[in-house]
């Protein structure tokens, strides 16, 4: 029932796939936390132009499926702007502007959090508006959404397998390849999930570790 | 040294001060008295522009602090506050706390600074609390990291809003004496507080507010036998009984 014999076959095909998971994750995360944070602090400002920019985009990014959002990505954009994509600039860009999204409600909850006592102590001993948010509200705004935040990387990173539907060539895809041309499905998707829980676990223990040197949840 | 004409704050549509004059002095200790809901505080924030007031006039040193080339930061780093809640850096130490605006705003290189901060702390008595964390104090203490915060800045007149309202009692003494020294050194201060004995003994000036403005302005000797209005005799009746 089991055919270990294509397990060696597979296993390297999944290992090409994450290298493809982890570039696209990494980036797309990093991407994904810059427009989060401009996006959530500019929400909490008093401009009300870009802060109903900032909603409008989180409203159009959350309201669609992530896999609309690719295929709308890959498919439609670069018809209608009469441009080419790559497969692989398609999906960091989805799963970056996704991700924000998400990210920038995280940022925001966080940013109110900070009481407002630490602007007013900032501003009282003469410090700038960019003193104030570098040196006293973005760090324990950092600090108090480090859960949220590594609960949505680990999303995030899941969310990649979506994007075998444009053909990017990461993990979900090269197993699903090898699994429709050698009939090895139970062995291609068990593997395929095995890798993901490791991946997944690996993380979790770091982000663990992270948290405990921040002292979240001590006060 | 601070002049407040004709101040209004309205907050929505309530009046929060309604046509405030008044001067303040160079090494004046004022103690601003009064019910809750007077105007007090927000009074105070006006004059550091933690409020912005809603029209009138506040000049600092003869210029208009509301004119719009007026340097807003410059006067907050002469005018230090103090704050009911503390606001201390909760992610700094106490040392750090003490340091931050030395380095961020006067540019002083960090080793200075520390020991700028460190001596400041001395002067609170808490020279041995330099590496802890606020969190680890009691109220007590975490004021007085905030008075040597302020005081760090070398500011030229210090602002303390109900400094010790958050405080258990036992810890009200310690705060109020680190006060009584400034006031003795010769600081200019501007407190709003509940505390009647602090009031009498340390002030030179007693303002007692009601409703959103100034109803008595007087010495603390003639305020607390022989108050002028009805108002401040039913306030003062209720802290004797």
């Amino acid at each position: 029932m089991f055919d270990w014999s294509s397990i060696p076959i597979v296993f390297p095909k999944i290992v090409d796939g994450l290298q493809m998971t982890i570039l696209i994750a990494v980036l797309g995360i990093l991407a994904g936390f810059i427009i989060g944070v401009c996006a959530g602090y500019v929400r909490t400002t008093k401009s009300k132009a870009l802060s109903s920019i900032a909603a409008f985009y989180v409203w159009i990014i959350r309201s669609t499926p992530i896999i609309v959002q690719a295929l709308y990505i890959y498919f439609v954009i670069p018809r209608m702007l009469d441009i080419s994509f790559n497969r692989e600039i398609a999906g960091i860009l989805c799963i970056s502007i996704n991700a924000s999204a998400y990210i920038s409600e995280i940022v925001r909850g966080a940013l109110n959090e900070v009481p407002k006592g630490q602007w007013e102590a900032g501003y009282s001993l003469g410090m700038n508006k960019f003193q104030i948010l570098f040196h006293l509200i973005f760090p324990p705004a950092f600090k108090s959404m480090l859960p949220a935040l590594g609960n949505q990387f680990i999303i995030t990173i899941k969310d990649t397998a979506i994007l075998t539907v444009i053909g990017v060539a990461e993990m979900t895809y090269q197993a699903g390849q090898y699994a429709a041309t050698s009939f090895n499905l139970v062995e291609s998707y068990t593997l395929l999930a095995l890798f993901y829980l490791v991946v997944i676990s690996i993380l979790t223990i770091v982000l663990s570790a992270l948290e405990r040197k921040m002292g979240v949840d001590r006060r | 040294m601070i002049q407040v004409c004709s101040l209004k704050k309205q907050f929505n549509n309530i009046m929060v001060l309604d046509d405030v004059n008044i001067d303040f002095n160079t090494k004046e200790v004022t103690c601003i008295l009064g019910p809750s809901g007077a105007g007090k505080s927000t009074f105070l924030r006006c004059l550091n522009l933690l409020e912005e007031p809603t029209a009138g006039k506040i000049l600092y040193n003869g210029k208009n602090t509301l004119d719009e080339n007026f340097d807003v930061r410059q006067l907050r780093e002469d005018v230090g506050m103090v704050f009911q809640h503390f606001n201390l850096f909760p992610l700094k130490s106490v040392v750090e706390n003490v340091m931050l605006a030395l380095v961020l705003v006067k540019k002083m290189p960090k080793k200075m600074a520390r020991e700028k901060a460190l001596e400041m702390l001395k002067k609170v008595g808490l020279s041995d609390k330099a590496d802890v964390m606020p969190h680890t104090l009691s109220g007590g203490q975490q004021q007085r990291v905030a008075i040597a915060r302020a005081l760090a800045m070398e500011p030229k007149m210090l602002l303390f809003d109900e400094p010790t309202s958050a405080l258990d009692p036992e810890l009200v003494g310690d705060v109020l004496a680190v006060m009584r020294n400034l006031a003795k050194e010769g600081m200019t201060m501007i407190v709003v507080t509940h505390e009647m004995g602090f009031a009498k003994e340390v002030a030179d000036r007693i303002l007692f507010m009601a409703d959103g403005n100034v109803v008595e302005d007087a010495s603390p000797d003639v305020f607390f036998t022989n108050p002028n209005t009805q108002r401040a005799q039913a306030f003062l009746s209720r802290f004797i009984a």
